[in-house]
């Protein structure tokens, strides 16, 4: 039993391998459940391009129990919540249910891992769905930009596949292949369980009696040791609507990497709250940007770290692209005052809180914890970006923000040039 | 600066468990539906972080990020005020900080002229967005020239015109007017309302114009298509104005939308057909009472789907519309759907800020929001007829208002 600032914890392995944490945090009569699977798009094999969220989407169509449509309305008709996310490492579906009926979200969970039908008519059904949702992400200045940044970035790595996949390759999945990815990877031995919030005292026995009987699953190695193979050209530029948006992303080191916790709060000093670096100067001052912001992948293998920003109507993207270049050397260079690293650690520390304090949150952070490393991890992670010093965030800026690592795309009105 | 000691803002203080947080709150009356020139409840709401009398808007920042505090001031339809979220143990200095920016706001016009330029690149990045342009044109067909037929901001031409005095004024005006100041989460209430003390009660002096209220009208088409700047994505957006707040039927139709489309998933009849039977969005939904405050609500059914099938979209939507104002629900949806809402309730209430919210919208619209007991009573009270008979009063698939935003041109200008 761990004590946090988020609960009490309770982390057990069941005899199937399936790892479970308890998160007993009965603020509210809520409970979120979190299933987690440690595969999700970089998985895919070559010629499986989207398997990974085509699968997410058909764990909602029909399993042993449970008929096309059924998760959806039981958990409307029990006032509750779901919903799922794919990413490149990762797969989690979860569910908000009032305290009395949170179990609900185990039965329906368990089925699917263990009986989940593939019907084709469901399949070729949800495959226009899909494809409606990548034409609805491309449609979308800012998605479509880091779609085609990522790509680039990324190069050969599994990263730059777009999650959702392509047209084509969609229309090369079916019933077989989905089946194929469900059997490898949906399986006790590669999933997470976090429940939390008011569990009352059986919620462990809860949790075993819905999984201890699922089969373990084949051993699977992640592959590691993979990074970003950057492509040579490094700049896009895509002319597309009436606003001026640049997107910047540099290879960054892995979430587990120490360097990611020292990298995490130089993002904060720059672009977190209106002091800080970049927005005080690109937004502020200088008045070229409507907004700036930072973002770090957490990722298993080196990620990217990027730096977005939409141009007031005026302002030159040649002059803001070389503002940005100048701000974070001058940062690589000579660092941060005093005064700015204490401002990111407290605005990082607030937003720590800010960020767990409804129970769907706790309940999906824990399950990251514990799906890519270990609870402990979780704090461990934040006291080392509260622990890094201005020094190591000058070096983080002067190693990794380098114009000439990174790819740089812009999105510009017809017209215009960067 | 002249005060009086007859201020309406009221101050609401609530205790919340779970998170060391404190939310503070100040929503005062007016907002953009007041407004007279559009955008100036927005510009007004940006300002009051833009610098006071003692310091500016760079120094207001820092100390507020030294201890990790957000802050945020708007302007919305009903009213502009100020939001912050710090760490419990600062409470104090959150309501200080309230108290400065709400009396000693300096509304400087070079910070003017930035929150304009930044308004008028949100409504260039709307017009980039083809769901979002979409449904502002849809807004504009249902509500033209109410406030609610334009984004917050208002428009370029008026956000060129709005000054900072344009602002002080305003503001001064809304804090004679009154409002409230919510302290929500892990605060002692007695110390809150004992530090809160007059503090409050000191607003300035205004002069007793009467409000003026623009009425809402809508443009007269029943049906128009718009050019997006999607790649290949078409929006449809179906629906008419329906009721404010302070309907009677308002709990009928909340209930009703959940059968229609507003619930978990994709279990409501529009989801359900568009996306689940036929296959033809990803993004589907519908609602019977979306903005529902001091001004009416809206019907509203968005689909989004390629431009090929937005006419079987539309067809979907209003078919299933029809089948059930004319065949009504089943016990199991009506019992459903009332169930959701009823459950729905502790997610409602589960942090300081969603705490705040509640209680400040009780304050708005003169409800108990925040009694979870008077909230669930106004569903149980409900009956399967009673949501029919509201549906068939208010939801008129014959009247529909449609707008088609359709890919491959460049947007209209919010």
């Amino acid at each position: 039993m761990t004590s946090s600032t988020l609960g009490e914890i309770e982390v057990e392995e069941l005899p199937n391998g399936a790892t479970v944490g308890l998160v007993r945090c009965p603020q509210a009569p809520i409970v979120s459940t979190v299933v987690w699977y440690r595969v999700g798009t970089a998985a895919e094999g070559p010629e499986e391009g989207g398997v990974a969220h085509f699968l997410e989407h058909m764990m909602f169509k029909g399993s042993a129990a449970y008929g096309p449509g059924d998760v959806d309305r039981i958990t409307q008709a029990l006032g509750g919540a779901n919903n799922a996310f794919t990413s490149h490492d990762s797969t989690a579906y979860y569910f908000q249910f009032a305290a009395d009926c949170w179990t609900r979200a185990l039965d329906i969970e368990a089925d699917r891992m263990g009986g989940l039908i593939l019907g084709s008519d469901e399949v070729d059904h949800e495959r226009g769905v899909v494809l409606e949702e990548i034409s609805m992400y491309e449609s979308d200045p800012w998605d479509a930009l880091e779609r085609r940044v990522q790509e680039r970035v990324y190069g050969t790595h599994p990263y730059g596949r777009p999650v959702l996949g392509t047209e084509a390759s969609l229309r090369a999945i079916g019933s077989s292949e989905l089946r194929s990815f469900h059997d490898r990877h949906y399986c006790p031995s590669r999933a997470t369980i976090v429940v939390a919030g008011d569990l009352g005292v059986d919620a462990a026995e809860r949790v075993r009696d819905a999984f201890s009987d699922l089969p373990r699953g084949d051993e699977w190695n992640r592959p590691t040791g993979r990074r970003p193979t950057p492509a040579a050209d490094r700049r896009i530029t895509r002319q597309h609507g009436d606003v001026a948006r640049l997107l910047w992303a540099v290879p960054c080191p892995a979430w587990h990497d120490p360097d990611h916790a020292s990298l995490r709060l130089t993002v904060q000093a720059l672009t977190e709250g209106k002091s800080s670096r970049l927005h005080r100067a690109l937004v502020e001052e200088e008045q070229l940007c409507a907004w700036v912001a930072g973002e770090l992948s957490a990722n298993l293998d080196p990620g990217t770290l990027s730096i977005a920003a939409e141009l007031v109507p005026g302002a030159s993207p040649q002059a803001v692209e070389a503002r940005l270049y100048e701000i974070v050397a001058a940062v690589g260079t000579a660092g941060f005052a005093d005064e700015e690293v204490e401002r990111a650690r407290r605005t990082f520390e607030a937003d720590w809180v800010f960020g767990h304090e409804r129970i769907q949150q706790r309940a999906l952070s824990v399950a990251a914890a514990l799906a890519h490393g270990d609870l402990a991890f979780l704090f461990r992670y934040r006291d080392a970006v509260v622990a890094t010093d201005g020094r190591q965030l000058s070096l983080m800026a002067a190693e990794y923000l380098n114009p000439a690592r990174g790819v740089v795309g812009w999105s510009l009105p017809e017209g215009v040039r960067a | 600066m002249t005060v009086q000691r007859n201020s309406q803002i009221r101050v609401r203080v609530r205790q919340v468990d779970g998170s060391p947080v404190a939310s503070l709150r100040l929503w005062l009356w007016g907002g953009s539906r007041c407004e007279s020139v559009a955008g100036l409840s927005w510009v007004t709401g940006r300002m009051l972080t833009e610098g006071t009398r003692g310091r500016g808007w760079r120094e207001i920042a820092e100390e507020c990020e030294a201890l990790g505090a957000l802050l945020g001031s708007f302007g919305g339809i009903e009213s502009h005020g100020i939001a912050i979220d710090c760490l419990a143990r600062d409470w104090r200095f959150g309501i200080g900080l309230l108290e400065e920016l709400a009396f000693d706001s300096s509304f400087p016009e070079a910070r003017c002229r930035w929150v304009c330029t930044q308004g008028i690149a949100e409504l260039d990045s709307l017009d980039d967005q083809p769901d979002a342009c979409t449904a502002w044109a849809f807004n504009e067909q249902l509500y033209q020239p109410h406030a609610c037929a334009r984004p917050r901001p208002g428009t370029r031409d008026s956000l060129a015109s709005i000054s900072g005095a344009d602002c002080e004024a305003h503001h001064r005006s809304r804090m004679g007017r009154g409002g409230v100041l919510v302290v929500a989460g892990d605060v002692n209430e007695d110390e809150v309302r004992h530090a809160v003390g007059d503090r409050f009660r000191l607003t300035p002096t205004v002069a007793s114009a009467e409000e003026t209220f623009v009425e809402w009208r809508g443009t007269g088409r029943d049906r128009q298509e718009i050019s997006t700047p999607a790649v290949d994505q078409a929006h449809l957006f179906a629906g008419h104005v329906t009721v404010a707040m302070d309907h009677p039927d308002l709990p009928h139709l909340e209930v009703a939308s959940i059968v229609l489309g507003s619930g978990a998933g994709l279990s409501g009849r529009i989801p359900a057909r568009v996306r689940e039977q036929e296959g033809l969005a990803y993004s589907a939904s519908a609602t019977l009472v979306l903005g529902a405050g001091l001004d009416p609500g809206r019907c509203v059914a968005h689909v989004g789907t390629s431009a090929e099938t937005v006419e079987r979209a539309e067809l979907c939507v209003r078919e299933e519309m029809q089948r059930l104002v004319e065949d009504g629900m089943s016990d199991t949806e009506f019992e459903e759907a009332r169930a959701y809402v009823l459950r729905r309730e502790p997610f409602r209430r589960e942090t300081a800020r969603q705490w705040a919210g509640l209680i400040a919208q009780g304050e708005l619209y003169g409800q108990q929001l925040e009694d979870p007991e008077w909230v669930a009573e106004r569903y149980r009270s409900l009956d399967r007829c009673a949501v029919e008979q509201a549906l068939r009063h208010h939801l008129r698939p014959d009247d529909l208002k449609i707008m088609v935003g359709l890919p491959g041109g460049a947007a209209p200008a919010c």
